[in-house]
């Protein structure tokens, strides 16, 4: 009997001790908070904000990417850079345009932008209930960011609507504007989506501050982003005016170089300090890497392109280097190079918009309504801080031509170039010459892409194609 | 009449000893089976006394007992026969087989079953058939060609590296959800631990296959279920004591394929030249001209990077372990150290040091308790796999002969660093990999106990109650150092300040079980019911610190650090709880019938679906059991039949029901972004398993076989959906569509020859697989853009297909690339049609049949044994013959002496494409280097000899065996390199991420073959 009550209190404490288990089938995450709870004060819109920001320092878009990002490909793509066979091959696929849609040229950058959409989105629905006093700086916020992510995925899969006649009408962007995991959105036209991108920023406008923290924007790069969109469109009068609202000075000669070496921040309008613990990223790898003596460059400045820049322009210290590797020495890409000291190869802050665009833009948009006045003196501005006696004066298709060029050599290995000879409706050519200090060595393997080629739009990847039935591929793929 | 006899003979006998004195004498004997084969090592025991003896290889005994007493002869699977003795010195001993017990216990799930009445797709794997299998440090590696319906690949040559298992084919789409579930002692492991079990320590494995024994591990059990159990003493028996040791060299497969030597590369280059190459241009065969110094020198300093990279590495086992028991207590203790260098010169491989101890005792006439623990201690060198030169497995093929290790000055001579240290060239690769190897280290320490205490109390004669709590806590911690001034450092920062990351990852998996058993066994009836109440929970918890600056390369803890660059932990928790009640009832072994229903908790589904209910249903007929059946030449067979549903909860991320936010950094505080995408109607994944299994035994037990044929359905399949880019969510868990696995195992073993000192035994098993996607959502096709390079599914078509534009030749009269568009015409590469050209060609990285055979021969002691794997219908795209033959565009790479074999001239045929197009050719994603899988390797070749008794009886050894072993000797195969292929590239798609395996190759650690020489002794 006693034996009995033994077994069955033994029974009982184990079973008794473990009647409760069904609760422990709740559990919630330790590393992540419930979406609910995420988007309720201040400082979560704030979070939120910054959340749809750091989606730029991806590789492929503002992070310097060996696949193609912001950073590089507007260039890679065109003749601003020669192949440096001292490197490790990247890149060689989109360089040569030789992309189908099975290489999925540029897809971190489309995969990226669309995430950055996504976030903005996000806060743009969660801020619907939210009534605090930085809600109209967030909304702002997220919708020029909506509007810049939009537009990179059109400036290289879609035509730009200058850049023929047929534009305007043809295969632009799936437009997003919800925030829904299920979407399977068509591309609407390309005038659809400038009008859509502009009307983002447009409502942007209302609300950004004109003074931000560092790695936001404030009014002056919203802007910049509108007269770029309306530079695009062909909209002249409206770029020159969203341009004129900009007001942070072109940063002056005697800086130019401090620019690019980390120590001066003038004329650049919208940064991302990259410094560690936080980001520790290295935009630069995105051109080359280790030092200016064992230097491995992917892509070098092309020889002729080199020739452009004048012996009293200081870009030309500011943006090039001599680099050496061995017995081999090259006309080196300096943007994003390193800090001043050389410390940290490769680790810049990310530079996204400067005021020289906004100048650019007025020259180009008041040169195209005509106002040869008003161009040249946009122009100079940018000229007189560049050079040490200035080229000024240039009329007709010499004050065209001299808008150009400033433009390529302004914004050399910057985001801009691919577009630019793209609006304006320009093959690319890339003069035959190889990748050493001297011209010679080894050309690129590819050196024309006539003006009309389907390579100025890039491919849609082919998984991205396989995702959504709804998305057109461009012509000729 | 003759049992009459001996019995009447007894009888007199008895009579006769009554009335004698007790007389010491010494009597020998035989013990034979009922074939007539002498029984070696049959126990005989002299009754009521702990002396007696054991018989030699022959079976011959000798044993000095008293007249009147009685010798016990006993041997595992026979009935035990008594003999009194009496007057005369000889007593030779035919022993019967025991019918239940040769039979193998099985262990399934929860309980034992005989197999007899076992009516489920079972394989067991003694702990003697371990010991003839060919020794890894991993127990999964072991379990390939052994059992029908159980694919095993080799994940890579890693020392201590895991396999790919998969049961009964494809369960799952989704990374790591496809392997079965490994249970050790009751405790779930994960398949990346496996390594931490010293196999000398297992008694038992145990490979569930169909529902009625899966379903009782319900929630999990849906890819198979692997039983591992370690051993225990023998009650009432002295101490064994057992040695063993194992010492052995390994070495790379050598490769079926030649690559270039310097002169071949030189000349390759300049040929590439000629014909435009640009990226020749630069290249040495191009800058210097045959016969000039400059050639002579790279001539002269001619390096074989294969060689300089890797070595002969050493493999080396020793394990000491006591097992024995008392009246109430059984114990097994162990201790073993296991160590393989691995083949990479400068890094130290695996190394593993095991203790175990198992203790039951009966601590009361109804109560039994027993504790099963097990820790051991590995540590690893991770070297890097991935695709570039940090890989050294890249640059054994990629870093062309003439490059020299170190750099060489003007006169010739090594040059020199400021310490007088000779400068590493880092080649063209700008990665001098032999340097790396020093500086760069990766080294990962896995601490790991595995502990299961149980009390079992008895009620009575019919009921009882179990309980067993148990744990698998694994310390795993990974040290990456590059150190200051080493190779990565100089590259990156351009200065000594070495960076090092901690990553400590603690896992415990606890489960508490409740088990409450009835069990009837009358004269014709058996029941066993038993039911269950279990909790389960997993914890994960990871500390990461990483930091540069450090003063000197011997320090490498964080704390010598001067700038924390990073640090972090996470933590998550997943929960099972589940109820389950489990019946087992045959009538007189003839009739059997199992049925089994679980219902489990998971707390990674929606709120509303975490439940899942699981069932089965078996039943069987053991024919030869039956009155009516008298054919002589069978000895057992059985038919039977299972149908039930298993779940799976793997695949998807543990909190995938719930929408998150995650925090990171950006200027000015935090940044939060939406992460998980909430599913809360995700829920189990189940699969179906019908299947119907005959079993024979037939002349005398000679020829044994099963065969099974089954059809495994998966349903509501787990998977993180990829969304349109155009969503810029990435993927959403959820539940995806159906598949299907079907497939013949048929497992056959004979014995050729069975006589007195020979025996020739031959077994061979096969599975035939039909692995298919049945359904997906809405129909359409789905691209697994993770962990996957060109795979598509697609209804109706193979699971895992290979999906590329087809490639079809050279074009003799341009030498340009051909392709076939999807229209099926003929095309270069510019003309292919537009849209997409990629087509499904029934080509599947599963192979469709795939099995092993062996061959065992013993004379008098010595063994012969051959195992040998196969597998045949798989296709890999062969990444790393692709960059060997790449038509010039890796002119700067080192090449197969194939490349040399391009179209030259108008009307050349069986060419590869001229370089001069290479480089928009190879533009095109094509099925090129897709080649097929198929091969047959020699697994292990072990020659033994077992010394016979009569030589031992003069030693305190009990039992002695040498043997030598060889791995991998042999393999046969049209495959382009090695064709057991697992990992493609470790950093790229990492192994438990896995949804392709073998998909393609990449530069993963090599196969290796090895030979080795082992001893096993006990006293």
């Amino acid at each position: 009997m006693k034996k009995i009550i033994y077994k069955i209190t033994v029974f009982a404490l184990v079973i008794g001790g473990f009647t409760s288990c069904d609760s422990e089938l709740d559990q919630i995450p330790f590393d992540e908070l419930a979406t609910s709870q995420a988007y309720i004060t201040v400082a979560d819109f704030d979070n939120a904000a910054r959340g749809i920001y750091s989606t730029l320092t991806a590789g492929s878009l503002y992070g310097g990417s060996d696949a193609g990002g912001m950073l590089d490909a507007p260039d890679i793509l065109a003749d601003n850079v020669t192949f440096a066979q001292k490197g490790r091959g990247t890149r060689r696929t989109l360089h040569n345009w030789q992309y189908s849609a099975s290489s999925e040229p540029m897809s971190g950058l489309y995969q990226n932008a669309y995430t950055m959409i996504f976030r903005a989105n996000t806060l743009l629905e969660q801020s619907a209930n939210f009534e605090g006093d930085n809600k109209d700086q967030v909304v702002a916020e997220a919708k020029a960011l909506r509007a810049l992510g939009h537009m990179n995925v059109a400036s290289f899969f879609a035509k730009i609507p200058t850049q023929s006649a047929d534009a305007n009408s043809s295969l632009g962007v799936a437009y997003v504007t919800t925030a829904d995991f299920s979407i399977e959105p068509a591309r609407v036209s390309v005038g659809e989506t400038y009008n859509m991108i502009v009307q983002d920023l447009k409502d942007a406008l209302e609300g950004i501050p004109d003074a931000a923290d560092a790695g936001r924007l404030n009014k002056d790069g919203v802007n910049i982003l509108l007269s770029r969109a309306y530079l695009y469109m062909g909209q002249w009068q409206n770029a020159i005016d969203a341009a004129n609202d900009v007001t942070k000075p072109v940063a002056p000669l005697n800086k130019v170089v401090g620019v690019w070496e980390d120590v001066s921040k003038d004329g650049v309008v919208f940064w991302i300090d990259v410094d560690p613990p936080g980001l520790d990223i290295t935009p630069g790898v995105t051109w080359s890497q280790f030092g200016v003596n064992t230097l491995v460059p992917e892509y070098v400045v092309s020889y002729p392109f080199y020739q452009l820049f004048a012996d009293d322009d200081i870009r030309k210290d500011a943006y090039t280097f001599q680099g050496r590797n061995g017995a081999f020495k090259f006309n080196a890409i300096k943007k994003l190079f390193a800090r001043e000291g050389g410390a940290n190869p490769g680790r810049v802050d990310i530079k996204i918009l400067r005021a020289a665009e906004a100048k650019l833009n007025i020259a180009e948009a008041e040169y195209n309504l005509g106002h040869e006045e008003a161009a040249r003196i946009a122009l100079d501005a940018v000229r007189s801080k560049r050079y040490v006696t200035p080229p000024s004066g240039e009329t007709g298709v010499a004050l065209r031509d001299a808008i150009r060029l400033e433009r390529r050599l302004e914004f050399a290995f910057e985001s801009q170039r691919f577009f630019d000879l793209k609006r304006w409706g320009l093959p690319v050519e890339r003069g035959g010459f190889g990748d050493l200090q001297d011209g010679s060595g080894t050309p690129s393997d590819a050196q024309n892409l006539a003006a009309d080629a389907n390579q100025f739009q890039l491919p849609i990847a082919q998984t991205a194609l396989d995702l959504n039935p709804n998305l057109a591929q461009n012509p000729g793929y | 009449m003759r049992t009459k006899f001996s019995g009447i003979l007894t009888l007199i006998l008895a009579l006769v000893v009554q009335l004698t004195f007790a007389q010491q004498k010494t009597i020998t004997g035989t013990v034979t089976d009922d074939t007539g084969l002498p029984l070696p090592g049959a126990n005989v025991i002299i009754k009521g006394t702990s002396s007696g003896t054991q018989t030699d290889f022959d079976g011959n005994y000798t044993v000095s007992a008293n007249v009147g007493q009685t010798l016990a002869f006993s041997y595992v699977g026979f009935s035990v026969k008594e003999v009194k003795v009496g007057a005369q010195n000889s007593i030779n001993v035919t022993l019967q087989p025991d019918a239940a017990a040769l039979e193998e216990v099985v262990v399934t799930g929860y309980s034992t079953r005989n197999q007899t009445v076992q009516t489920s797709a079972v394989v067991s794997i003694s702990a003697s058939e371990l010991s003839q299998m060919a020794p890894t440090t991993s127990i999964d590696n072991m379990l390939q060609g052994k059992a029908a319906g159980v694919q095993v690949t080799s994940a890579n040559g890693k020392p201590g590296q895991g396999a790919f298992v998969r049961i009964r084919g494809t369960g799952s789409l989704v990374a790591g959800a496809s392997s079965p579930l490994y249970i050790v002692d009751g405790a779930p492991i994960r398949e990346q631990d496996l390594a931490n079990i010293p196999n000398e320590d297992i008694e038992n494995i145990t490979i569930l296959k169909d529902a009625p024994t899966t379903a009782r591990y319900g929630s999990r059990g849906a890819n198979g279920v692997v039983v591992i159990t370690t051993k225990n003493g023998n009650r009432n028996k002295d101490a064994v004591i057992r040695y063993s040791s194992r010492y052995g060299t390994t070495s790379r497969i050598n490769p079926n394929f030649t690559m270039m030597n310097a002169e071949q590369k030189l000349q390759y280059e300049a040929e590439m030249y000629a014909l435009g190459v640009s990226g020749a241009g630069s290249l040495p065969g191009v800058t210097t001209t045959p016969g000039s110094p400059e050639r002579a020198d790279l001539l002269s300093r001619q390096t074989n990077w294969a060689d300089l990279i890797l070595k002969e590495g050493v493999i080396q086992n020793n394990n000491v372990s006591i097992s024995g028991g008392a009246e109430k207590v059984d114990y097994y203790f162990s201790v073993s150290h296991d160590k393989n260098t691995g083949i990479i010169d400068k890094i130290n491989g695996f190394e593993r040091l095991g203790t175990r101890l198992n203790v039951n005792f009966d601590a009361k006439e109804w109560l039994t308790m027993g504790i099963n623990v097990g820790y051991s201690r590995s540590t690893s060198d991770e070297p890097r796999d991935r695709n570039n030169s940090q890989n050294p497995f890249r640059p054994i093929y990629t870093v062309n002969e003439y490059e020299t290790e170190y750099l060489y000055d003007e006169e010739g001579n090594i040059l020199l660093d400021d310490n007088g240290d000779p400068t590493y060239n880092p080649t063209h690769d700008g990665f001098p990999i032999r340097g790396a190897l020093e500086t760069e280290r990766s080294t990962d320490i896995d601490n790991v106990t595995l502990a299961s205490v149980d009390a079992l109390v008895k009620f009575s004669k019919n009921w009882s109650y179990g309980f067993t709590t148990s744990i698998n806590h694994a310390l795993t911690r990974r040290e990456s150092y590059s150190k200051p001034g080493g190779i990565l450092d100089i590259i990156l920062n351009n200065a000594p300040v070495g960076n090092k990351f901690d990553d400590q990852q603690d896992r415990l998996d606890l489960t508490i079980s409740n088990r409450l058993n009835y069990v009837l066994s009358s004269n014709n009836h058996n029941l066993n019911v038993l039911g269950l109440y279990e909790y389960n929970l997993n914890e994960f918890y990871r500390t990461f610190v990483r930091s540069t600056g450090f003063p000197s390369p011997l320090l490498s803890t964080q704390t010598s650090a001067a700038d924390l660059n990073d640090g972090f932990t996470n933590r998550s928790r997943l929960t099972l709880v589940s109820y389950g009640v489990f019946a087992d009832y045959d009538y007189k072994e003839k009739y059997l019938v199992s049925a089994s229903v679980r219902r489990d908790g998971s707390s990674n589904f929606g709120k509303d679906y975490l439940f899942g209910t699981f069932y089965s249903g078996s039943i069987g007929w053991n024919i030869a059991k039956e009155d009516f059946f008298s054919v002589d030449a069978v000895n057992d067979l059985k038919i039977r039949a299972a149908y039930g549903s298993v779940g799976n909860r793997n695949g998807i991320d543990r909190y995938a029901p719930q929408a998150t936010n995650s925090y990171g950094f950006y200027p000015g505080g935090s940044s939060s972004v939406p992460a998980n995408i909430a599913n809360p109607n995700l829920k189990w994944e189940t699969t179906t398993t019908a299947n119907v299994g005959l079993e024979f035994n037939l002349f005398n037990k000679r020829l044994r076989g099963v065969t099974d044929y089954f059809v495994r359905n998966t349903t509501d399949l787990l998977f993180n959906i990829p969304t349109a880019y155009e969503s810029g969510t990435g993927s959403v868990a959820g539940n995806l569509g159906e598949i299907q696995n079907k497939g013949l195992e048929i497992s056959l073993q004979g014995d050729i020859i069975r006589s007195n000192d020979f025996t020739w035994t031959l077994g061979a098993n096969i599975i035939f697989l039909d692995a298919k996607v049945v359904a997906l959502p809405d129909g359409e096709d789905f691209t697994p853009t993770d962990n996957t390079f060109n795979i598509r599914f697609s209804e109706g078509r193979k699971i895992n297909e290979h999906y590329l534009v087809r490639y079809a030749g050279v074009d003799p009269a341009t030498g340009k690339s051909l392709f076939l568009g999807a229209d099926g015409n003929t095309y270069f590469a510019e003309d292919l049609p537009e849209g997409d050209n990629r087509v499904f060609q029934g080509k599947s990285t599963i192979a469709d049949k795939e099995g092993g055979f062996f061959t065992n021969l013993n004379y008098k002691g010595f063994g012969l044994r051959a195992d040998f794997v196969f597998k045949a219908g798989n296709w890999i795209n062969n990444f790393v013959r692709s960059n060997a033959e790449s038509d010039g565009q890796a002119v700067v790479d080192n090449q197969a002496v194939t490349a040399f074999n391009y179209w030259q001239q108008p009307g050349d045929t069986n060419v590869m494409p001229s370089p001069i197009y290479a480089a928009v050719d190879q533009s095109i994603n094509s099925d090129r280097f897709l080649e097929k899988g198929d091969y047959i390797r020699m697994r292990n070749v072990t020659l033994s000899y077992s010394f016979p008794s009569k030589f031992l009886d003069k030693t305190p050894l009990q039992s002695l065996r040498l043997y030598a072993q060889g791995q991998n000797l042999l393999t046969f195969t049209k495959f382009w390199g090695d064709p057991e292929v697992g990992i493609s590239s470790g950093e790229t798609i990492a192994f438990a991420d896995s949804v392709a395996p073998g998909e393609a190759t990449l530069y993963s650690y090599p196969n290796v073959k090895s030979f080795q020489f082992g001893l096993d002794v006990s006293f």
